[in-house]
């Protein structure tokens, strides 16, 4: 037993972490511990089922009496396998007669219901001891939080062998198909099982032995775990390890150093003066070093390699010529095809036809011939320059409707005004007006008539509409004589001259 | 194979075996052991070099720094399991006793009751007290996600769910074996969930080294060298006068003392190591 070969890192652990490090000790090994449990303790069930055919219960309770038999070769394996020695199936079969012989007797009367079951095996069996010794041994090892977990764990195990050994009747039961379903008579169970129902005993002893077969290995490496727990604590098992490696580190640096210095000392000058040591095997040497270093180098840590897998278009040189067109399809699917198709192209069509409907507006705006305004006719342009909604057409006689608003609106009736002369001016002179004119551009034009009078109306008119529309100050009252007088004088009182 | 404690031989290839005898605490004394096989254990060579097995799950940050779990195995999770269902079955016992006094409104308030212990007692309890139901808080252990940070409501929720899938078919029958098969002993709502559930790391008592003088180090040491040093230091009230002086002995060549000093030497640099204090 060398601790360095351990596959298992040694540490103090609590005692919880003690079975789990024996559960995945025994996941390492779980089919070879199985095999190991079974082997032995299979053949012995239905030897005994054939035995005692009548009383299936009697078979039950001699097997599970001699249950700490069977955990002897999963412990045997385990403590081989933690040092890395796992033994063959054969070879573990053949070492089992000699295992169950040490104690064999107090196994199965004193010890057997004792709830550390797994923890004191392998005190008896690893280190082979008996009788007054081996009851000291105990006492010491069972000196810690150990022996505590080891009864936690057989009150554990206890329940969940009974959940699996129910969970694989339920399920059973389960794959039963409706129709066939026993009917179950739960007192004819109670009273006793008729005679052409033993099978079925037997059959659920079989199922027990199945979960044992699963579960006992687990137990055994969990009591393993305990005591091997127990062992790390009290002997530092750890500490060995861990001082061990440092002394194997240190004795090498060390020796290469007094060797160093050991030939420093020793080698006289002369020797130191003669020519160096013979070069080839040196080169030789170096080479090789070159080729390991190449080696590594081209090792994962320095060189990162990866595949690739990306689609590309097959070179058609080099494509099979094996011609893999099927042969002509009958005429049936053909025509099932041409009527796939037509199908197919309508669907398409169809869909050109719902995107146009559904994008009609969006066509009719920037795709269509048609102006966009000849089907929705836009809204009229706002009247030139009228601050309010004034009436569409003017009354025939401007001056005295202006005159009469002047109380009201002052406003009211230079707009009027105003309107009355642009249309004067439209009318009557003929300027070419366009709705885009300003007041100063229809000024401009007024004064290429060279009408003096009709020149001052429209300015002094103007003027005043701009101080209202943009400035908002009212017109004087004394000029709304002159200004009607004016415009009576250039256009008479009547509207359409 | 030799499991017994057997005279040490010192073997300048091997380097030490276990213990000579005496070591024990109780004084205890054994002779040569029978030795189990003649066989010696070698580690066959053709199998592949397996990691070494451990109770460890690493979770490595961003930054390169490996977070240490534990996760817990079946039993202590078992047993916790068994404390919900008793505080469970108490809760309901009472409700149903205290509420089945007020007729029908009582009667609907603990079926509410009902409700709410069966299907949001573990997740309540796991995401409002750091992973801890009150049996997992008992045995020491708290639910985390994988990566180690605290388990939120979505992976408590389907954890808690999927045990409707572990218990089939009966008694968590799924549940044990898929707990017993997995490394990190996971159940089937944990696997679905994305959770893990571990041992809660409990304040460690100060260790209280030995008062010796310190001495300088004779050679440079690393991390996990210095770490074993200063264990042998602090473990020495739970190993014999005659272990300690052995696993001092493995140390005393490259020390270059006689064995016998080797371990006040050894208590001398742990001494050291550790610093004024």
């Amino acid at each position: 037993m060398r601790l360095t070969d351990s596959v298992a890192v040694l540490r103090p652990r609590s005692p919880w972490e003690a079975m789990d490090l024996g559960v995945l000790l025994a996941q390492r090994h779980a089919g070879l511990l199985m095999l190991a449990w079974a082997l032995p303790a299979l053949p012995l069930l239905a030897l005994l089922s054939l035995l005692l055919w009548e009383s299936p219960g009697w078979v039950l309770l001699i097997f599970w009496w001699l249950k700490p038999l069977g955990e002897r070769l999963p412990l045997f394996i385990l403590s081989r396998a933690l040092f890395g020695a796992t033994p063959r199936l054969g070879e573990s079969l053949r070492a089992l007669p000699g295992l169950l012989r040490a104690e064999w007797l107090a196994s199965l009367t004193r010890r057997r219901f004792s709830p550390t079951r797994s923890f004191d095996l392998p005190v008896l069996l690893l280190e082979g001891l008996a009788g007054k010794e081996l009851q000291q041994r105990r006492a010491v090892l069972a000196t810690g939080p150990g022996k505590r977990g080891a009864g936690w764990l057989t009150l554990v195990g206890l329940h969940l062998e009974l959940a699996l050994w129910l969970g694989l009747l339920a399920f059973l039961y389960l794959l039963l198909p409706a129709q066939t379903s026993l009917a179950l008579d739960w007192q004819q169970l109670l009273e006793g099982t008729p005679p052409d129902r033993l099978w079925l005993e037997h059959l659920t002893n079989g199922l027990y032995a199945l979960v044992l077969m699963v579960w006992e290995p687990l137990y055994i490496a969990c009591g393993f775990g305990l005591y091997l727990n127990r062992r790390v604590h009290l002997e530092a098992w750890d500490l060995e390890v861990a001082f061990q490696r440092l002394r194997r580190r240190l004795g090498t640096t060390t020796g290469i150093l007094l060797l160093a210095a050991g030939l420093a000392l020793a080698l006289p000058d002369a020797a130191l003066a003669q020519p160096p040591a013979p070069q080839p095997a040196q080169a030789l040497g170096r080479q090789a070093a070159r080729a390991d270093v190449q080696a590594l180098l081209e090792q994962p840590p320095f060189s990162h390699r990866e595949e690739i897998t990306r689609w590309r278009f097959g070179d058609p040189a080099q494509a099979p010529d094996v011609d893999v067109r099927p042969s002509a399809p009958s005429p049936l699917a053909r025509r099932l095809a041409e009527a796939l198709e037509i199908l197919l192209w309508a669907a398409v069509g169809a869909g050109a036809v719902l995107l146009a409907w559904r994008y009609r507006d969006w066509l009719a705006a920037f795709a269509g011939r048609r102006l966009p305004f000849a089907r929705r006719a836009p809204p009229p342009p706002a009247e030139h320059a009228a601050p309010h909604p004034a009436p569409a057409a003017l009354p025939a006689d401007i001056a005295t409707q202006a005159e009469r608003l002047w109380a009201d609106d002052p406003g009211q009736a230079l707009a009027l005004l105003y309107r009355g002369l642009l249309e004067r001016l439209r009318e009557d002179y003929r300027l070419p007006l366009s709705e885009a004119d300003t007041e100063g551009e229809v000024l401009r034009r007024v004064r290429r008539l060279e009408r003096a009078e009709l020149q001052q109306l429209a300015e002094t008119l103007t003027r005043h509409w701009q101080n209202l529309a943009y400035g908002k100050r009212l017109p004087p009252a004394e000029l709304k004589d002159e200004l009607l007088a004016a415009w009576r004088r250039q256009f008479g009182s009547g509207g359409t001259a | 194979m030799e499991w017994r404690q057997s005279t040490i031989r010192p073997e300048p290839d091997r380097g030490g075996c276990l213990a000579a005898g005496g070591w024990l605490a109780s004084g205890f004394q054994c002779e040569h052991g029978r030795p189990m096989s003649a066989s010696p254990a070698q580690p066959s060579d053709g199998t592949v070099r397996q990691p070494p097995l451990d109770t460890r799950y690493l979770v490595e940050t961003p930054e390169g720094i490996d977070l240490v779990l534990h996760p817990a195995g079946l039993v202590p999770r078992a047993l916790a399991f068994a404390v919900d269902l008793m505080v469970r079955g108490l809760i309901l016992l009472l409700a149903f006793l205290l509420l089945g006094q007020f007729g029908e409104l009582g009667m609907g308030l603990a079926s509410l009751t009902f409700f709410l212990v069966t299907w949001w007692y573990m997740v309540l309890f796991e995401v409002l007290n750091q992973g801890r139901s009150p049996g997992k808080q008992l045995l020491g252990l708290q639910v985390l996600h994988d990566d180690g940070t605290p388990v939120g409501w979505a992976a408590s929720l389907t954890r808690n769910l999927l045990r409707v899938v572990d218990l089939l078919p009966f008694g968590y029958s799924l549940g044990i074996l898929s707990c017993l098969a997995h490394p990190a002993f996971k159940r089937l709502g944990d696997l679905a969930a994305g959770t893990l559930v571990v041992y809660r790391e409990r304040a460690q008592p100060r260790p209280s080294l030995p008062e010796v003088a310190a001495q300088p180090l004779p050679f440079a040491l690393q991390a996990d060298e210095r770490r074993a040093l200063l264990a042998f230091a602090e473990r020495q009230a739970g190993l014999s006068t005659g272990r300690r002086r052995e696993l001092a002995g493995i140390l005393a060549g490259p020390l270059q003392v006689p064995e016998a000093q080797a371990e006040a030497r050894l208590l001398g640099i742990a001494r050291e190591l550790m610093g004024p204090s």
